[in-house]
């Protein structure tokens, strides 16, 4: 039922995204073909794009399961329904899980409609190969586990509103510092989902993908910590 | 097997520095109905946010069933055996009735499906509708649905019939007398009206600036509290040190107003030495008891 719960929370704003990304992929698809020589710099666009909505699916789907509600929807105090959650005979541990297990299936899912209709368009099928795109897809998911992983830990001592704005400056500050610092090449998240691509690179960026899955379990093991440790 | 379903002994929180509770002891004997009283801010949802492992106590100890409440490896078993409700009676926006329920049930093994049924027709709740439709009152009979039918032990009330209206505040009432009359279930909850602690209540704990000031059973403590009015005569002089047991004396013109929570006999007979002086004796209702100690603290 945590799940059910989880699903119940997240479908307006997992419609949302998608709506979003219908509204792109509509503007994409009756955008004219580009010219032969510049199909590098179309899948560039194409690549920064997805990165940009992948990354929006992240902030919006990320939730801790025991903070649901701003508070400026709640009648009376602060806390929302978190009193009642929290009253229920199961560990803070399993609320955050099952949520966060949810958000990052559904993040995922985003991800494969994300690059499945991408597929469609006649010139991506002549440009990209399916076995790219399907890479493309589990880069995707792979490097924007650390962003949604950063949110869920936001979101275990901001409420919603916050932890959203707060989630947007995290994405905004890691991408001044992979863009500002020398940060090696293979450990530069953005650039694994742009230019360092399968779409791109043909191949796969393994070490961005291990350090963003790396940070991204610290950064969960940190929002169950804080989720543990806070008091309601 | 525990005497006391609830204990605490010295339990203490402060936040930034304030105090909320100093050194709290409160017993809740079993199969009692506690009414748990204080003004605002004196502590009592802190407590009750403590008792349910939402605050860390910063000293001192609070049990449920005889288990640290603090105790992480016990915790789920302790709160599937207690039904809370919450003083805000928020509950999942995104869910009707009927889904608020089905959620509820599935952690709970001993859900009784039979007072589910009842108290939704009871309480006349519209099993379709979203929570954010529900009035403040039948979001309370909701919240106190969900908290008998998972068939608990304990049920934590934190202000059950704030916000209430007359009607809905009587049908609360007469549920949770009826629950307590029939299940034996303990029933500990906070208020601070005090016609409702009056009748439902068997025990009572009044709570002010954080710290227990009376506790006990209500019949004893009305037994053993009562006014005394004194009429002196043009030239009485009340005594200089009242017997033990005076709370508190009033005294307006020649009539005087005593309190006394204990030796009543003697008391009176003190009062009577004073020449021409008429002595009356009047029962005590819970809101002078009350009124007293939150005062004089």
């Amino acid at each position: 039922m945590l799940w059910y719960k989880g699903w119940l929370e997240t479908r307006w704003k997992l419609l949302f995204v998608l709506a979003f990304y219908t509204a792109v992929f509509i503007i994409g698809a009756n955008t004219p073909p580009p010219a032969a020589e510049s199909k590098v710099a179309a899948l560039m666009g194409l690549a920064r794009l997805s990165t940009m909505i992948v990354m929006f699916a992240c902030v919006m789907m990320a939730g801790t399961g025991i903070t649901t509600q701003p508070s400026f929807v709640v009648t009376k105090g602060l806390h929302g329904s978190t009193l009642f959650t929290l009253s229920l005979p199961v560990s803070r541990f399993r609320l955050l899980t099952a949520r966060t297990s949810l958000g990052w299936l559904e993040m995922a899912g985003v991800v494969g409609s994300v690059c499945g209709l991408w597929f469609t368009l006649p010139l991506m099928k002549a440009v990209v190969a399916p076995l790219d795109m399907f890479r493309y897809a589990i880069t995707l998911v792979a490097c924007g586990s650390v962003f949604y992983c950063a949110s869920v830990l936001l979101g275990a001592f901001l409420e919603e509103v916050w932890r959203i704005w707060g989630s947007m400056m995290v994405v905004g500050a890691l991408w001044l510092l992979c863009s500002k610092t020398p940060v090696p090449a293979s450990l530069n998240i953005f650039r694994a989902m742009a230019e360092g691509s399968p779409l791109l690179a043909h191949s796969m960026p393994w070490v961005a993908m291990g350090f963003s899955l790396g940070l991204g379990a610290i950064l969960l093991f940190a929002a169950l910590k804080v989720a543990e440790m806070r008091e309601y | 097997m525990t005497d006391c379903i609830i204990e605490t002994k010295q339990l203490t929180k402060s936040f930034k520095g304030q105090p909320a509770l100093r050194g709290l002891d409160l017993q809740v004997p079993r199969g009692s109905v506690y009414g748990f009283l204080g003004r605002n801010g004196a502590g009592k949802t802190t407590t009750i946010k403590t008792l349910m492992g939402l605050l860390r106590a910063d000293a001192g100890v609070a049990r449920l069933f005889g288990v640290a409440v603090d105790a992480a490896d016990r915790a789920i078993e302790i709160r599937r055996r207690i039904g809370f409700v919450t003083e805000d009676k928020e509950l999942y926006p995104y869910m009707t009735v009927e889904e608020m329920i089905r959620f509820t049930r599935s952690f709970f093994p001993k859900w009784r499906d039979d007072l589910a049924e009842r108290y939704l027709k009871l309480f006349d709740l519209p099993p379709r509708k979203k929570i954010p439709d529900l009035s403040k009152g039948m979001r309370s009979k909701l919240m106190l649905l969900l908290a008998i039918a998972r068939d608990a032990e304990l049920l934590i009330l934190d202000e059950p019939t704030d916000g209430l209206d007359p009607a809905a505040t009587e049908d609360v009432l007469r549920e949770l007398m009826a629950i307590a009359a029939s299940s034996g279930t303990t029933m500990f909850f906070s208020s601070h009206q005090l016609s409702e602690v009056d009748l439902i209540a068997d025990h009572i704990g009044i709570i002010d600036r954080g710290k227990m000031i009376v506790a006990g059973a209500l019949d004893d403590m009305k037994a053993h509290y009562q006014r005394l009015q004194v009429v002196l005569a043009d030239s009485g002089q009340l005594p200089a040190r009242w017997a033990d047991g005076v709370e508190s004396v009033r005294q307006e013109g020649r009539v005087v107003s005593i309190l006394a929570s204990r030796n009543v006999d003697e008391i009176v007979e003190q009062a009577r030495s004073v020449p021409g002086a008429k002595v009356e004796r009047f029962p005590v209702t819970l809101k002078e008891i009350f009124l007293e100690h939150v005062r004089s603290n």
